[in-house]
């Protein structure tokens, strides 16, 4: 399943519609404020009782940013005060202290990762003590497997900066460019050179980081066929490892940032889809693989490989190599999964400094996952990661008999199957490769928690569309 | 056809009722051996009552309170343990479905430890004046008592000797397969219903020896852990390793 599926624009059409993006199952909209701190504890507790607990993987939120891109939809405060970062930098090393009390010191963190708002707002020597003080709180696995990441805005690099990131041990990067065609920079309001971005994956390279990754938006308004082939050509030129693909999603209502594009300027459905076409064209001319959902990787990147050898895994930080994490989200608004559990941070810095203030978890809102989330979360993992759910094992793991227990879902399947989509065999539902860029159509079907489709504006209100 | 819609459960012994012994019952086999049934043991007073379920975390006797009655488990795990003098709790054994509790209690009149309920526990009481009156006229049943009196003996003997860590885990898992096996449950497959600290505990080992061990085994290929679900995948290692703990 590695070669790019072929890229089908009537069907991609048809299926233009509201779906979570599935990085967690149940999506947050489930999450409620009934579950709160205690029953944050009580999950980490519980979760140092497995005979081999889970590896830790942190997730550290670095809201600040210092202009904003209107397109964004991220929890993100705007300043040009770096005098900010401090009081906040304390505070979230007072979280860590506070949270690593509830792991046992065996459980090695495999996975850490900077993510924003724009980590690269820090200077390195801040970023030099978040690592270090989690480092005394938490036990960093040495590992040569350990993927200790960081998003990187290449407007706000200095010289020197990316082998300082190195020197601590961070060994992947992602990069935010989005597109490099100047109308559409000054439209969403992100101005950054070619030369800058290039320069900033070569200093990466030069530092000896394990995988460089590039995301790109297509959707955006101005954005043009010849623009973004420009745009492509330009970074397929340097080759980064992996590369994500996002389509805009455009909910004003949900994003105050977004009410500052001219939804006039943005191109209409036929045209983002020819967007997508050339993205998917020249990617698959580029050697690249697809991974799932809107990633995309060369063969001889970890992500790649784990695919092929089904290794690959899905979490809040986007496709993994590590399976079954605890995932610890440190900072305002940054989401756990523990155990059998989900649970979000207060998503505004007041209420998330005042809990720490008070000497509190900032525990905002979650939800238990009872069996039947567990199963279905597993059953989504496997759809998104390996395009197909292998019946027999899901049956021997949970003890169902799946024709049964999923009746529901399955009656939702044969319009896919139709449609080419999906095929349904006794022993595995897969995705057929003109399926493979609709996965979560395929997994909204195992969604118990999805209103009929009777009422799709829930659903619009909450999730971005599919394309 | 399996059921619809349940993760592994803990065993539980559900079938008895009014009428018919659990599956899983330490005395059902010694009693109908002599004709009777429940419904005479519940005339002769011997059975006093299902009691639970009890909540995971809840005690059902603690050390010093009055020995009133013995205790198979129906469905659940339950743990025994005692405090040393520093205060650190030593774990003395888990006790599964079918398994009998309070034994050691019967020659002081108070229990000697503490029981606690690991998961949801449901049992079944039993009076032990009223099971010794009738045992002096049942021989199978005496001579039941007489074999899970000696077998809650050997229990906290087996794991003094000097034994790695492989070995003590080895005949943990073994004990576990063979006693889920006695009941009629899956000998190969099954849930640790313990902690991981419970288990160094009881094995004298540390927290992280004990992952490392489970790891050791999962890579050898013996066992497959998922969470708290162990599957033995090749037995016959397995009680290699367990032999001298087990003294076969």
């Amino acid at each position: 399943m590695n070669t790019i599926p072929p890229f089908d624009a009537e069907l991609l059409r048809r299926y233009d519609m509201p779906g979570p993006r599935y990085t967690s199952y149940p999506t947050a909209p489930q999450f409620t404020s009934s579950f709160g701190e205690p029953q944050f504890r009580e999950h980490a507790k519980r979760s140092n009782t497995d005979p081999i607990p889970r590896q830790l993987s942190l997730y550290l939120h670095i809201p600040y940013c210092f202009s904003p891109c209107f397109y964004c939809g991220c929890t993100r405060i705007i300043t040009r005060d770096f005098g900010r970062s401090g009081p906040y930098l304390e505070r979230l090393l007072r979280e860590a202290e506070e949270v690593s009390r509830l792991f046992d010191r065996d459980r090695d963190v495999i996975q850490l990762h900077l993510g924003g708002g724009t980590p690269n707002f820090l200077r390195p020597s801040q970023i030099a003590d978040l690592i270090d003080g989690l480092g005394r709180q938490f036990h960093f696995s040495r590992s040569a497997e350990r993927d200790f990441s960081i998003e990187i805005d290449p407007r706000l690099i200095r010289d020197g900066d990316i082998a300082a990131y190195a020197a601590l041990g961070l060994n992947r990067a992602s990069l935010g460019v989005q597109d490099f065609d100047p109308a559409v920079q000054q439209a969403v309001n992100r101005i950054q050179s070619v030369e800058q971005t290039l320069a900033t994956i070569e200093d990466c390279r030069r530092a000896g980081f394990r995988s460089i990754n590039v995301d790109l938006i297509y959707g955006l308004p101005k954005q043009t066929l010849e623009g973004f082939a420009k745009t492509l050509d330009t970074i397929l030129q340097v080759r980064p490892d992996r590369l994500a693909v996002y389509g805009y999603a455009h909910m004003p209502d949900l994003f105050k940032a977004q009410r500052q594009i001219v939804a006039s300027d943005l191109p209409d459905p036929e045209m983002k889809l020819k967007l997508l076409g050339l993205a998917i064209e020249k990617l698959s001319g580029a050697g690249y693989c697809y991974i799932g959902m809107d990633h995309f990787a060369l063969p001889e990147d970890d992500l790649a490989r784990a695919q092929a050898a089904g290794g690959l895994h899905r979490n809040f930080m986007g496709y993994t190599t590590h399976a079954d994490c605890d995932l610890i989200g440190l900072g305002m608004s940054a989401i756990s999964h523990i155990g059998d559990s989900f649970s979000q941070n207060a998503r505004d810095l007041p209420s998330w400094e005042n809990a720490l203030d008070q000497g509190k978890l900032p525990t905002w809102r979650g939800m238990t996952l009872d069996p039947d989330d567990v199963l279905r979360g597993d059953i989504i993992q496997q759809l998104m990661c390996r395009g197909e759910i292998d019946i027999p094992s899901v049956e021997d793991r949970y003890e169902i008999e799946f024709e049964s227990y999923f009746e529901d879902s399955l009656r939702k399947l044969p319009r896919l199957v139709a449609d080419g989509l999906a095929e349904v065999e006794p022993t595995r539902i897969a995705a057929t490769s003109r399926g493979r860029l609709l996965l979560r159509m395929i997994a909204m079907c195992f969604d118990r928690y999805l209103t009929p489709s009777a009422d799709p504006s829930v659903n619009r209100a909450r999730y971005s569309r599919v394309i | 056809m399996k059921a619809p819609h349940t993760k592994r459960p803990n065993p539980i012994a559900d079938d008895g009722d009014e009428f018919t012994f659990c599956s899983t019952c330490a005395f059902s086999a010694a009693c109908l051996a002599r004709g009777l049934g429940k419904p005479e043991l519940r005339e002769l007073h011997v059975l006093v009552e299902h009691i639970g379920p009890f909540k995971e975390g809840e005690h059902i006797f603690r050390e010093g309170d009055e020995f009133n009655a013995i205790a198979a488990v129906r469905g659940g795990t339950v743990k025994t343990y005692v405090n040393d003098a520093e205060g650190r709790e030593q774990v003395q054994g888990f006790f599964l479905p079918g398994e009998v509790i309070g034994l050691s209690a019967i020659s002081q009149g108070r229990y000697p430890c503490n029981a606690v309920a690991l998961d949801t526990v449901i049992l079944c009481r039993f009076s032990f004046t009223s099971m010794a009156a009738l045992a002096t006229r049942m021989p199978g049943l005496q001579a039941q008592l007489f074999r899970l009196l000696s077998e809650d003996i050997g229990k906290a003997a087996l794991l003094a000797g000097n034994y790695s860590a492989d070995e003590r885990m080895a005949a943990f898992l073994i004990s576990l397969s063979r006693r889920y096996a006695a009941r009629g449950f899956s000998a190969s497959r099954f849930q640790l219903t313990m902690t991981r600290t419970d288990i160094a505990n009881y094995l004298r080992l540390a927290a992280e020896s004990v992952s490392r061990v489970f790891r050791r085994l999962q890579d050898e290929g013996l066992i497959r852990v998922d969470r708290r679900d162990i599957e033995l995948l090749d037995i016959k290692r397995l009680e290699e390793l367990a032999r001298s703990v087990l003294r076969e």
